[in-house]
């Protein structure tokens, strides 16, 4: 069994028109046994950047940690925050250092830079994509691909891009015996964030 | 015999004051500035931020305390990443205190030129004010004076000190403890830099430097006849 599968999970991010949805589910296992229904798998780590994170949980609460330590040193010594580009630049740098011994994490980096959606996925050693449309990762990845295309279309709105994130969360990962118990989508506009906790199958 | 040398130093840097009330803590500095050929950086050359709940003024020379500085807000982020918590103010002023002794007993470098006044809030022992000196001594006050004619600025601040003001009774004792030790009656706002932490409505730490026109409405409501820019 692969390490990423022991803990499960499902993130999925998609981008809008002039916003972006991330969600994921809330389930934290070891392996078949459920332990929490509340784990937290995705991190505010700006006004306008939000990372998610699947894989093994406690190189996702390590990892998470590393990256707040590194933004909030360099909010101190630059005097300014963080642009998601370089945001998604210093977490493929970050997983490249521990490329002997890496985080078991699959991370999705979402955010918004000057009003235009950004959306960076990467392997555990720091390869990024930079995709165009939408991310999955987790053990409910591959079953959340096909619901994201089905659905994506360019410039969706915000309103439209919630509910959307919320049916594909809640149907990849009913099929995926690892990810569910509960869910929670983000919801990144220029205005604010917007957090929508979603009420799923208890199974 | 180096360390008084660095403290001699210290008192003929800008002086900086620091004022702990119930709602807050305000600090109050004179810039060493000297020319109105430099280039003013966008952020301050005293005041710094180490973390979200702490900051500290400078006093001595830049480039010593600019490496402390680094140190100490590496010292509070991986006290956060051990602990998901502040660092309680004490433990950060004891790290940079400890360094500071070091030079002075090993090595055979010299000391760090450099005093601090530090100031925050932990959930321990809630606002607090500690100053160090290149010696690596440190202690807690309720109202401090260091660098240029601290001395009669630390005398002011025990004559006029009083238990329980508020924020805005805190800066004005700040601005004349200031003035006192720049020794003039017509100050120029462009020389002074304020700031003060404290909680807002919400419970939350806010800390908020005073812009041009705060400082000067702060001078003219105790009394101070400004000096305009030419």
């Amino acid at each position: 069994m692969s390490i990423f599968d022991y803990n499960g999970g499902g993130i999925v991010a998609m981008k809008g028109k002039n916003c972006i949805a991330i969600g994921a589910d809330r389930r934290l296992g070891q392996q078949m046994k459920t332990v929490s229904t509340n784990f937290k798998k995705i991190f505010r780590m700006q006004d306008n950047i939000l990372l998610g994170l699947g894989g093994l949980a406690t190189d996702i609460e390590t990892f998470s940690a590393e990256m707040e330590y590194k933004l909030n040193l360099y909010n101190l010594r630059e005097n300014r925050k963080l642009k998601p580009t370089a945001f998604v630049s210093l977490v493929s740098s970050t997983l490249y250092e521990h490329r002997w011994g890496p985080y078991f994490v699959s991370p999705i980096v979402v955010g918004l830079q000057d009003g235009t959606p950004v959306i960076s996925t990467y392997d555990s050693i720091g390869c990024t994509t930079d995709t165009e449309n939408f991310a999955v990762a987790g053990t409910a990845g591959e079953l959340l691909y096909g619901l994201c295309e089905t659905y994506y279309r360019e410039d969706i709105p915000a309103e439209e891009l919630v509910e959307i994130i919320g049916q594909i969360l809640l149907a990849g990962c009913d099929r995926d015996a690892l990810a569910g118990w509960g869910g929670v989508v983000y919801l990144l506009t220029t205005d604010n964030l917007h957090i929508r906790e979603l009420k799923t199958k208890q199974t | 015999m180096q360390v008084e040398n660095a403290l001699e130093g210290i008192n003929q840097a800008g002086s900086s004051i620091g004022i702990l009330t119930d709602e807050g803590i305000t600090f109050a500095c004179e810039r060493d500035v000297s020319s109105s050929l430099l280039e003013l950086s966008k952020h301050s050359e005293k005041i710094f931020c180490l973390d979200r709940h702490v900051h500290c003024v400078v006093s001595g020379l830049a480039a010593d305390a600019n490496l402390l500085i680094e140190v100490s807000r590496v010292h509070s982020q991986r006290f956060r990443y051990s602990y998901r918590e502040n660092i309680p103010i004490q433990e950060l002023v004891r790290h940079v205190c400890d360094i500071k002794q070091r030079y002075t007993q090993v090595g055979g470098q010299r000391p760090f030129g450099a005093a601090f006044l530090f100031g925050g809030w932990d959930k321990t022992f809630k606002f607090q004010l500690y100053s160090s000196d290149p010696s690596g001594n440190f202690a807690g006050w309720k109202a401090i004076a260091i660098g240029k004619n601290h001395v009669a600025a630390n005398s002011f601040l025990k004559e006029n000190y009083q238990e329980g003001m508020t924020m805005t009774q805190g800066l004005d004792l700040a601005v004349k403890a200031l003035c006192k030790t720049i020794d003039t009656t017509n100050p120029s706002p462009d020389k002074l830099e304020i700031m003060y932490m404290t909680k807002n409505e919400a419970g939350e730490l806010v800390a908020k430097t005073l812009n041009e026109k705060e400082v000067l409405e702060l001078l003219q409501r105790n009394n101070f006849q400004v000096k305009q820019k030419e």
